[in-house]
């Protein structure tokens, strides 16, 4: 290996552990934690709306959900159209408790970390269960599976009562070491948790993807059938792959309801699945550095969206509902265009930018 | 007895268009391997552009039906050459991914035009007055349009087993390393089923509007709910989709018939088939008459 563990230029691995570090050189760690601490320092200097730290904690909560997604469609290769529906697993299994046992029980105000992993859980749980048929079947119908699971989460949440079909069902304010977080903190402070989330559950898959547990998704993704002869279970793997995507999407329906003190079907709907599908695919299915890359290429995307269409009901006519038929236009093309031109999406030309940076000044 | 016949009667009527979605499904799929999300857009494009033709430029209604199914066909063909044309050996998962998002695109698209935001509904072509098939009514629409549904069908399935065009088609579909040998085109036979799957959708749509009237959200639906349809019989069987089809027609109705209002329930007939399809992905993934897949390493 080389001498030198702060500058590599190039790769010296001389044992796959050294291959396996999760930080390749001393400067990549420094340079993670400096932009750790950045990251949990800024708002702290600055003054920031309350209308910009909500945008920044969507983004967070979106991380959250697409480090899932890229778990099960990235690196084991099936597509779920269904994940906004595992997030509403999620936000609703908390929205159920706070109207049972009313909204501002001290088990949902005091206890939320508790109850957030209560929601990842029951994420699983559907997650598992709706990957079921892979023990049986391949990626084309999970795909059909996810979908239609989509569906009945809809009808659930839309017809029963018992969800209050479909109107926001509140949650309480939570409390803090020093009393409950007030209107002004709110989402200060769930900026601060959701990016604690973000970090513990990036590194979390970064180690996972190194262990077996993690490479049997991508081995099964690969070529079934030689994992299978390999001694890994691809029907088995494929429930697992599904069960974890649940996971992190329940945690992030959790944290969406806290968020936004409710839940309510309008965020958990078949376009909000394509959303993900599109924030997915624009950071690059299969990088773990495309989980973050994505939400906040399509969120920042969004808003553009939303300027245009303000700045063009201006200028057009009124009767056209140009902020519905903007926002699926360009998520389909900016999925399309990604999928035929750049497959890897942003997280490849992070990858090219870092190349490039680690073997400079030579060319290769 | 008489609201039962009544169910089967209008489950039929209902069916038959899910047969027909479902057949240009299978269409795509059977020959070219891809899912088609898109579908239910191309369903409300069809139907769009027969009721700009006949309500806006004053066609007589039975022209606009075949103008908006040759409009389609060129449509469905552009999207096939655009946008799948390139992706023809890439892994499956980033086609259905494209598809998805055409289906986004498409949407989008729809939302632009007035049909995305308002609700309008085809003048009366037909008698007002019910005809009675013993002790059940159907309204004059719903005969023609389940008798249109059923010829078209019959159409459809007589080019695929007959002609020239289709049997090259099936050839693909069963081999396309085999059926290159022999000099047949595989792109442009991939380009024909979707042109010929937009087709069918045209009709499919046309027909859906005069019964229902053109809301987006429900012809949307229809694409969606092509998935337990075909599913059901099997994801390359043209048979079972359209058998299953009016099984799937049937078992809604009667969902919305019997179930609605008991229990507490409401709008069954939304959910059922979905939670059908998760039950035959358990334990009949093939359907009723799908091929086996077998896998040989």
């Amino acid at each position: 290996m080389s001498a030198n563990r702060w500058f590599a230029t190039g790769n010296f691995f001389s044992a796959y552990r050294d291959e396996q570090r999760i930080f390749a050189t001393h400067l990549d760690r420094a340079i993670f934690a400096t932009f750790l601490t950045a990251l949990f320092v800024w708002p702290l200097c600055f003054e920031v709306s309350s209308k910009n730290m909500l945008v920044l904690d969507n983004i967070l909560v979106a991380m959250v959900a697409i480090i899932g997604l890229n778990l099960v469609t990235g690196f084991a290769g099936l597509i779920s159209i269904g994940h906004a529906a595992f997030v509403g697993v999620g936000a609703y299994t908390l929205a159920l408790l706070a109207r049972t046992i009313g909204d501002s029980h001290v088990l949902i105000t005091h206890a939320w970390p508790l109850m957030l992993l209560g929601c990842g859980g029951m994420g699983a749980l559907f997650g598992a269960f709706v990957g079921l048929p892979a023990l049986r079947l391949k990626h084309l119908y999970l795909a059909i599976a996810t979908l239609s699971f989509q569906m009945i989460f809809q009808w659930t949440i839309n017809f029963l009562p018992m969800f209050n079909q479909g109107q926001t069902i509140s949650i309480g304010r939570v409390f803090w070491f020093g009393g409950e977080v007030s209107r002004k903190d709110h989402y200060f402070f769930w900026y601060y948790v959701a990016l604690t989330i973000v970090v513990v559950f990036g590194l979390a898959v970064r180690n996972l993807l190194r262990s077996r547990y993690g490479r049997s998704l991508v081995a099964v993704r690969d070529n079934d059938r030689a994992a299978d002869a390999m001694g890994m279970h691809p029907g088995l793997t494929k429930v697992y792959a599904f069960a974890l995507a649940g996971f992190f999407a329940g945690v992030a329906g959790g944290l969406h309801a806290y968020l936004y003190r409710g839940a309510g079907i309008e965020s958990f709907t078949l376009q909000q699945s394509i959303t993900y599908l599109a924030m997915a695919i624009v950071g690059g299915l299969g990088t773990l550095t495309g989980a973050f890359w994505g939400p906040a290429a399509i969120r920042l995307l969004d808003l553009q969206v939303e300027n245009l269409v303000e700045w063009l009901t201006a200028i057009m006519p009124a009767n056209m509902n140009l902020a519905t038929a903007l926002k699926p236009l360009t998520f389909g093309l900016v999925i399309v265009l990604f999928l035929m031109f750049e497959p890897r999406g942003i997280a490849n030309w992070w990858r090219i930018c870092r190349s490039y940076v680690k073997l400079w000044p030579f060319r290769y | 007895m008489t609201y039962f016949l009544q169910l089967v009667l209008s489950g039929i009527v209902v069916g038959s268009i899910y047969a027909l979605s479902g057949l240009g499904f299978v269409l795509i799929y059977k020959s070219s391997r891809v899912l088609n999300i898109a579908h239910g857009q191309i369903i409300a494009m069809g139907a769009f552009i027969t009721y700009a033709l006949t309500v806006w430029l004053k066609i007589p209604l039975y022209i606009s039906f075949f103008i908006s199914m040759g409009v389609t066909f060129f449509l469905a063909m552009s999207v096939e050459r655009i946008f799948l044309r390139r992706l023809i050996g890439e892994p499956i998962i980033s086609v259905i991914m494209v598809t998805i998002g055409l289906m986004s695109i498409l949407d989008g698209i729809i939302y632009l035009t007035p049909f995305g935001s308002f609700n309008y509904s085809f003048p009366d072509f037909f008698p007002k007055t019910t005809i009675n098939i013993g002790p059940a009514t159907i309204s004059w629409t719903q005969l023609v349009g389940v008798i249109v549904t059923f010829v078209l069908i019959g159409l459809f399935s007589w080019f695929f087993k007959r002609s020239t065009v289709g049997i090259s088609m099936r050839a693909v579909s069963d081999d396309q390393l085999a059926s290159m040998s022999v000099g047949i085109s595989v792109p442009k036979v991939f380009g024909l089923a979707w042109a010929m799957a937009g087709m069918s959708a045209a009709a499919a749509g046309g027909i859906i509007g005069n019964i229902t009237g053109l809301n987006f959200e429900t012809l949307h639906a229809f694409g969606i709910i092509v998935f337990p349809v075909v599913i059901l019989g099997g994801l390359d069987s043209i048979v079972g989709a359209v058998v299953a089809g009016i099984i799937m027609g049937l078992i809604q109705q009667f969902a919305s018939g019997y179930l609605d209002g008991k229990w507490g329930l409401n709008g069954t007939a939304d959910v059922l088939p979905y939670i059908i399809l998760l039950v035959i992905l358990l334990f009949k993934p093939h359907g009723l008459f799908g091929t086996h897949e077998i896998e040989r390493v």
